[in-house]
């Protein structure tokens, strides 16, 4: 995986956004904690936000299962921002196994940056 | 081809040349053998109401191919609301035929299919998608009616298929050449079979590496070189010989008309070839097929539900007993059971999802849901239907002794009811009843998209037990609960501490 982490300007600001969380296959909490740390580890330089008001580079959805109730919606809303989309046991319309969630977010995300 | 009206369909058969077997004797034409008409005419409701402005809405649909309008039975499914109308569709033909219109099979195996081969290529770097597309293109174009044939006689279930003592219990590949395959096998209780344009095969169970030949899809004509069919029995089959009224359903028959359909080395090309060896992709072509068809029962089997609902009340009123509050509660039952079906398979649509090929699945976990209900709910209310009918549904006697001068008067007087039913009103209303509820209908609805057992092994898996354990073990206060710390303002030891404090203290006040 290659990242150019170092050459980043201002900190690269990811806006959260989360399914109402019904009836998840997946622990979405636990989805985006692994992942700030996973991203820390790497050294980059990333902010997880859930602040909707707030300006961000891009936009990851946090779909509990893949029949994905927020999809559609966000991406209309956010129109503009790249966006990523975990659907349960899918990363946009990848399958995945949950332990590989966080690998998979991390290559997307550094393909952004 | 604009989409064939009900007419066109069955003349559209004449064209076919299907070798069909049936009591031991070659059948020459379908359309024209007595004993095919009902499920000709079953089918053919499929093509007839999409021409009908009052039911167009849900029986056609946009290619997303070509743009065009066609007939939903050869759409692949683009979004949550062309799940939900592909039931509604299912619920709407179960009520105009009473029976099974056979032509869902096709449907769930096209959409299996596209969906499958999607994800084989991806994987694999093969053009199946490609190819399917193509051959989807024309079943579109020529509105056919492809019967998906899944089940394999299969011979001794505790063996592999290729450690069978008959190889051709289980279709698969003899011989691969610069041009296609050769296969020979034998496929069981295929739906609609016989009056179908052509058939598209997928394998049956998930296969290991030792099974690649077994691991096979294809689509071929149903007059092909080498196929012939055996089309089975069915309880009271033949009282459509002995006259319309003993039929029960004369007009649409009962359940699907199966076949078994025996292949003996059959040449399929490869560009209607969709799977050839890839056994790692056949969990999901059967899972993707069997979400797909069991789905589908929470809509046909309701709208046959409609129908003898609707039957049970008429019998009641007819024998001067439809208030009665036992008769009004039967009717509640079974109502509320059909509606209960109902509401699964609306779930399986609404909770579906993209899948990475661009068509959409419908929930598996509820659409497995859905049919075990159904093998069980059928019953039920066909119980209380006969209960409401009474017993008459099984001793009737002939039409001939009806028609006969000798017998006829006496015996209709014997079948009257409530002053004004024409007394055979009531005997063609029991015979429906008897048909829908005695006859091969039940164990259609038990074994049809595979046995109840078939449904709980997928239940089970795709339950998330451990995220259940999970939800348990944090109100049970074995795991820890953030979202209670958050309400407490601290951790849970610390809060627990403080409230068995306080009760000592307040117990010391009592005291």
């Amino acid at each position: 995986m290659t990242c150019p982490f170092g050459l980043l300007e201002s900190m690269f600001t990811i806006g959260v956004r989360y399914c109402g969380g019904c009836n998840p296959q997946i622990d979405r909490s636990r989805i985006v904690i692994d992942l700030r740390e996973g991203l820390k580890k790497m050294g980059l330089e990333v902010e997880l936000t859930t602040e909707k008001e707030r300006a961000v580079d891009m936009v990851l959805i946090v779909n509990g299962c893949k029949h994905a109730c927020l999809e559609a919606k966000q991406v209309e809303s956010d129109c503009g921002y790249p966006v990523i989309s975990v659907r349960g046991e899918m990363v946009d319309d990848q399958y995945v196994e949950e332990g590989d969630i966080i690998k998979i977010l991390i290559q997307r995300i550094c393909s952004f940056i | 081809m604009p989409m064939m009206t009900g007419r066109e369909y069955i003349e559209s058969l004449r064209a076919t040349k299907p070798e069909v077997y049936f009591l031991g004797q070659r059948i020459k034409h379908i359309v024209d053998e007595p004993m095919f008409q009902p499920h000709l005419h079953g089918a053919a409701m499929t093509y007839e109401l999409a021409h009908h402005p009052e039911y167009e809405q849900i029986m056609t649909a946009t290619s997303h191919l070509t743009g065009e309008k066609i007939n939903r039975f050869t759409h692949v499914h683009h979004g949550i609301d062309d799940l939900v109308k592909k039931v509604r569709m299912m619920r709407l033909l179960g009520q105009k035929t009473g029976t099974c219109f056979q032509r869902c099979v096709g449907l769930d195996g096209l959409n299996a299919i596209y969906v499958t081969t999607y994800d084989i290529d991806q994987k694999y770097g093969t053009d199946y998608h490609e190819r399917f597309k193509r051959y989807l293109l024309e079943v579109q174009k020529n509105d056919w009616m492809p019967a998906g044939a899944m089940t394999d006689a299969r011979g001794d279930r505790s063996l592999r298929p290729s450690k069978q003592k008959h190889p051709d219990v289980y279709l698969h590949i003899k011989e691969r050449l610069k041009d296609g395959v050769i296969v020979s096998g034998t496929k069981a209780h295929i739906t609609g079979a016989i009056n179908s344009h052509e058939i598209i095969t997928m394998p049956t169970r998930t296969m290991t590496e030792e099974d690649r030949d077994y691991s096979v899809s294809f689509a071929i004509p149903a007059d092909a070189k080498g196929v012939m069919f055996v089309f089975s029995r069915q309880t009271n089959d033949t009282r459509r010989l002995d006259g319309v009224l003993d039929a029960g359903n004369p007009k649409y028959g009962i359940v699907g008309g199966e076949a078994v359909i025996i292949f003996q080395n059959v040449f399929v090309p490869w560009e209607r070839v969709f799977m050839a060896g890839e056994y790692d992709f056949t969990t999901e072509l059967v899972e993707t097929f069997a979400g797909y068809h069991r789905s589908n029962y929470g809509g046909c089997k309701v709208g046959l539900a409609d129908v003898v609902i609707g039957g049970s009340s008429w019998i009641a009123e007819a024998h001067g007993i439809g208030k009665a509050s036992h008769i009004v509660d039967k009717l509640t039952e079974m109502i509320a059971m059909a509606e209960t079906c109902w509401s699964c398979t609306l779930a399986c649509s609404y909770e579906g999802y993209r899948t990475p090929s661009g068509a959409y699945h419908i929930n598996p976990l509820l659409a497995n849901v859905t049919k075990l209900n159904i093998t069980r709910m059928v019953y039920e209310w066909m119980r209380v239907g006969q209960d409401i009918a009474g017993g008459k549904i099984i001793t009737l006697p002939s039409e001939k002794d009806l028609n006969n001068p000798a017998s006829g008067k006496v015996l209709e007087e014997c079948f009257s009811g409530k002053d004004g039913v024409p007394p055979r009103d009531i005997i063609k209303m029991l015979r429906l009843i008897e048909n829908m509820s005695v006859g091969a209908g039940l164990p259609e609805a038990m074994h049809g998209a595979g046995s109840p057992a078939a449904q709980k092994i997928m239940i089970e898996r795709r339950s998330g037990i451990e995220k259940k354990i999970e939800l348990a073990e944090t109100i049970a206060g074995i795991r820890k609960d953030r979202d209670f710390e958050t309400i407490v303002g601290k951790d849970e030891k610390t809060h627990w501490d403080e409230v068995r404090k306080k009760i000592e203290e307040r117990r010391a006040q009592i005291h």
